[in-house]
């Protein structure tokens, strides 16, 4: 009730109106009444009554603030930040180590970024997880849509199609293994139109076409409530030419950035972007660091950084707030620390045809992570051999 | 849609008037300011500033589309989502044949075939859909002054006896292939910004820019200060305005590009490697002249120009005769390596040499394979191999087996 007028979001006319004759708090306002308002500071009957309409929201969302003890919308204790967080679920990635490093999954609520040299498989990933986020919960998955904002022309559908339909061969046999009845009637609306009808795609040309499909993004995450994950692919292409007034660049990403943690946060979804690997030039020597900048570093909550070892893919988990650095290898051919049994196995993955190779190697991994219990041996692949079989 | 004035946002008389008058006319200028700044530019209130936004970004946001309808209009149309090479391994690892819809970048060293490539998907491209061609023109933007028609028409008459049996097959066949000769950078922008009208009247169903790298390199001097970063920008802005031209009209854009020596360990990312000398790893060494001191040779234009491109096919040398193509960047197809030689009818591809093949490379169908999957790293770093090089490596080559990835040691190894 004591709040300063000049706070007030009106509009700027009509605030210096009211500065200049005298209004200080809200309690003054709200006790003139429209009329009284309109004749004093000179402005017409419905515009007074708007403003009045202003000021009474605002208070409504101050004492709401004030006189709750919790409830409110941003403020909870830390137990029940850490129920809520325990009984989130994950997005698998279907990369057991990748998995791991990340504690479980790419998280809710959180922006994760994935940096990488070109070629390396982050829109793989993302394909991956935009499919990985339908899985049924049943099957441990999340039961959510997908938004896809795909800014480099990247997403390629007939590679959605391989990997959403090797995806629902590996829930039937799951399924089969297990004959669980819930698991069978989820499985009867989880096939590849669904997968791929779920999927929402937006193709953004420059950066003002992805700031415009940001700001839309809370209406249309309302009416689709149930999107939990949204991708956007190549942050950094927009972003990288035209700009001169890198200020205005930085003050542009930022903003985006709030508007990604809101989105997150306010509707529970996981945001994944995409950004590119730029050389810096040292003194001496020349290093491959990550887009944008370093403020920009501050916009993800965790980050991951892939990456060449000579022949080798590698996966680095950069920045987080709970999990440990570290690196994981992926592989794109089958490589198994058995040995032996894989040599011999090595004839089967030659098949030509590409589904009877994936059902192999699941049936493999379903029948080693029964076998290992998930103690240590970590089979550091999966679907990252789908991409390329 | 950036540029979209906002009259036609929808947004009311007074107020476009009211914001032209702060010189803001565009969407873009609309959506560049803070919510501060349009409230005071607006005269509004915040929560009417909020709806305004909504207004103005619906009308430039893209629209919505599921990726089933995607698939569903894709599969209406299915042989128009690849233009066949007639190399039948490569079409095969590329699912269909270079995409449509996406940029495509051959590179290799000079003398490897590159120029040969292009003229040979010029001639793809008029062919009918029969005979997996794209039936429609093409447009050769040419900076190097490298195309020639005599050797379009042989490649044509050798490769497709039977169907360009007469002269005027032929003469049709020419008619439908456009060449723009461009010498320098801007030239070359000016003409990729101009090419949308071209591509409605000409039914255009090919864009080729033979080659991209060597207006840049001409122009712009790494060494000097600002230029690259000038550099990455045009660079940038021509792959945009060409990616956009190949979504719109779902056609293949094929670029070509030269290799460079990087002074830099090559293979490593992390440059700590590199000698406090040789400080200038971005830098264009002589592009062809072999290794030079630790230095390999790699695609020239840098990391980001990578990252643009979706599709990267290497050339390089293997022996006197044969030459390599490896599929280094594709979000379909893994790695592959191919032999090819340069004949009349163009490229062929070559079954694998008896000499250089050993057994664990033939399929478990005995036939013998032509498509080696190999272990192949970053596609912005992946050595080439010129010219001088093959000569000595040929017979020391054990590199060989190695590259092409299907020895029992990397079962072992994780």
């Amino acid at each position: 009730m004591q709040r300063d007028v000049g706070s007030l979001p009106l509009a700027p006319a009509v605030r210096a109106r009211l500065v200049s004759a005298g209004f200080q708090s809200v309690q003054e306002l709200l006790e003139t009444g429209p009329c009284g308002l309109s004749k004093e500071i000179g402005i017409s009957k419905e515009e007074a009554l708007e403003v009045l309409q202003v000021v009474r929201q605002e208070c409504h969302g101050d004492a709401t603030r004030t006189t709750a003890r919790s409830g409110a919308s941003r403020k909870c204790t830390a137990l029940e930040l850490l129920e809520e967080e325990q009984a989130q679920g994950f997005i698998i990635t279907f990369c057991s180590a990748l998995d791991n490093i990340l504690g479980g999954g790419v998280q809710l609520t959180k922006i994760t970024e994935v940096c990488g040299a070109p070629g390396v498989g982050k829109t793989q990933l993302c394909m991956q997880l935009a499919v990985d986020v339908q899985i049924p919960e049943c099957f441990g998955g999340v039961a959510g849509e997908a938004v896809f904002i795909d800014t480099e022309g990247s997403f390629i559908v007939d590679r959605v199609v391989d990997i959403a339909a090797a995806c629902v061969q590996h829930c039937h046999l799951i399924a089969e293994a297990h004959q669980e009845e819930d698991q069978l009637k989820a499985l009867e609306t989880f096939s590849v139109e669904s997968i791929l009808s779920h999927i929402y795609c937006f193709r953004c040309r420059d950066y003002i076409e992805l700031l415009a499909q940001v700001y839309l993004l809370p209406d249309f995450l309302s009416e689709h409530s149930k999107v939990r994950l949204v991708v956007v692919d190549g942050i950094a292409f927009p972003f990288r030419h035209e700009f001169e007034d890198l200020s205005l660049r930085t003050r542009l990403l930022n903003g985006l950035a709030q508007q990604l943690i809101i989105v997150a946060n306010d509707h529970k979804s996981a945001v994944i972007l995409t950004n590119q690997m730029t050389t810096r030039i040292g003194q001496s020597q020349s290093t491959l660091v990550p887009a944008l900048g370093e403020s920009w570093g501050h916009a993800a909550t965790v980050r991951l950084i892939f990456h060449w070892d000579n022949s080798q893919r590698l996966a680095t988990l950069y920045k987080s707030p709970s999990q440990k650095e570290s690196t994981v290898p992926y592989h794109i051919t089958v490589s198994i620390p058995f040995g032996l049994e894989i040599a011999s196995c090595k004839g089967i993955f030659r098949h030509t045809d590409k589904s009877v190779n994936y059902v192999f190697l699941v049936l493999l991994f379903s029948s080693l992570m029964n076998i290992t219990g998930n103690t240590g041996m970590s089979p550091d692949l999966l679907i990252f051999c789908t991409f390329s079989l | 849609m950036a540029a979209k004035k906002l009259r036609r946002a929808m947004l009311s008389q007074e107020l476009c008037e009211r914001l032209s008058r702060h010189q803001i006319t565009t969407c873009q200028d609309f959506l560049r300011l803070s919510f501060l700044e349009l409230m005071k530019v607006t005269g509004q209130s915040y929560y009417d500033v909020r709806k305004l936004l909504c207004k103005v970004s619906r009308a430039c946001a893209p629209k919505m589309q599921t990726a089933y309808e995607m698939k569903l209009r894709k599969s209406v149309n299915p042989s128009s989502a690849f233009l066949s090479t007639t190399l039948h391994s490569l079409d095969e690892v590329l699912h269909g044949g270079v995409p449509c819809g996406s940029l495509t970048e051959i590179t290799g060293p000079p003398g490897c075939g590159k120029t040969q490539f292009c003229i040979m998907a010029s001639v793809l491209a008029t062919l009918p859909v029969s005979m997996g061609g794209l039936d429609g023109a093409v447009i050769y933007i040419d900076t190097e002054s490298a195309f020639s028609a005599e050797r379009l028409i042989e490649i044509a008459g050798n490769r497709f006896p039977t169907y360009f049996d007469s002269e005027e097959k032929l003469f049709c066949m020419t008619c439908s292939i456009h060449l723009y000769r461009e010498l320098t950078c801007g030239s070359v922008l000016k003409r990729i910004t101009s090419l949308e009208e071209e591509i409605i009247s000409k039914k255009v169903k090919l864009i080729i820019v033979d080659s991209i790298a060597s207006v840049v390199r001409k122009e712009f001097d790494t060494k000097l200060q600002g230029n690259l970063i000038e550099r990455s920008n045009f660079l940038a802005r021509g792959a945009s305005v060409l990616k956009y031209l190949a979504e719109e009209f779902s056609i293949p854009v094929i670029l070509t590009n030269q290799i460079t020596t990087s002074l830099s360990n090559g293979l490593a990312i992390q440059a700590d490697l590199v000698s406090p000398a040789d400080d200038l790893s971005l830098s264009e060494g002589a592009s062809g002249s072999g290794k030079r001191k630790s230095g390999c040779v790699t695609a020239a234009l840098g990391n980001t120009w990578s990252h643009s491109v979706n599709t990267r096919l290497i050339l390089q040398y293997h022996d006197l005769l044969t030459r390599q193509l490896l599929v280094a960047k594709s979000p379909v197809a893994p790695f592959s390596a191919f032999f090819y030689t340069i004949e009349k009818s163009g490229l062929v591809l070559q079954v694998c040499q008896k000499l250089l093949c050993t057994p664990l490379l033939q399929r478990s169908d005995g036939k013998d394979q032509t498509n080696l999957t190999w272990e192949g790293t970053n596609p912005a770093l992946q050595t080439i191999r010129v010219r001088n090089t093959t000569l000595k490596d040929t017979f020391l080559d054990a590199a060989l087996p190695s590259t092409t990835g299907e020895t029992p040691s990397n079962t072992s190894c994780l």
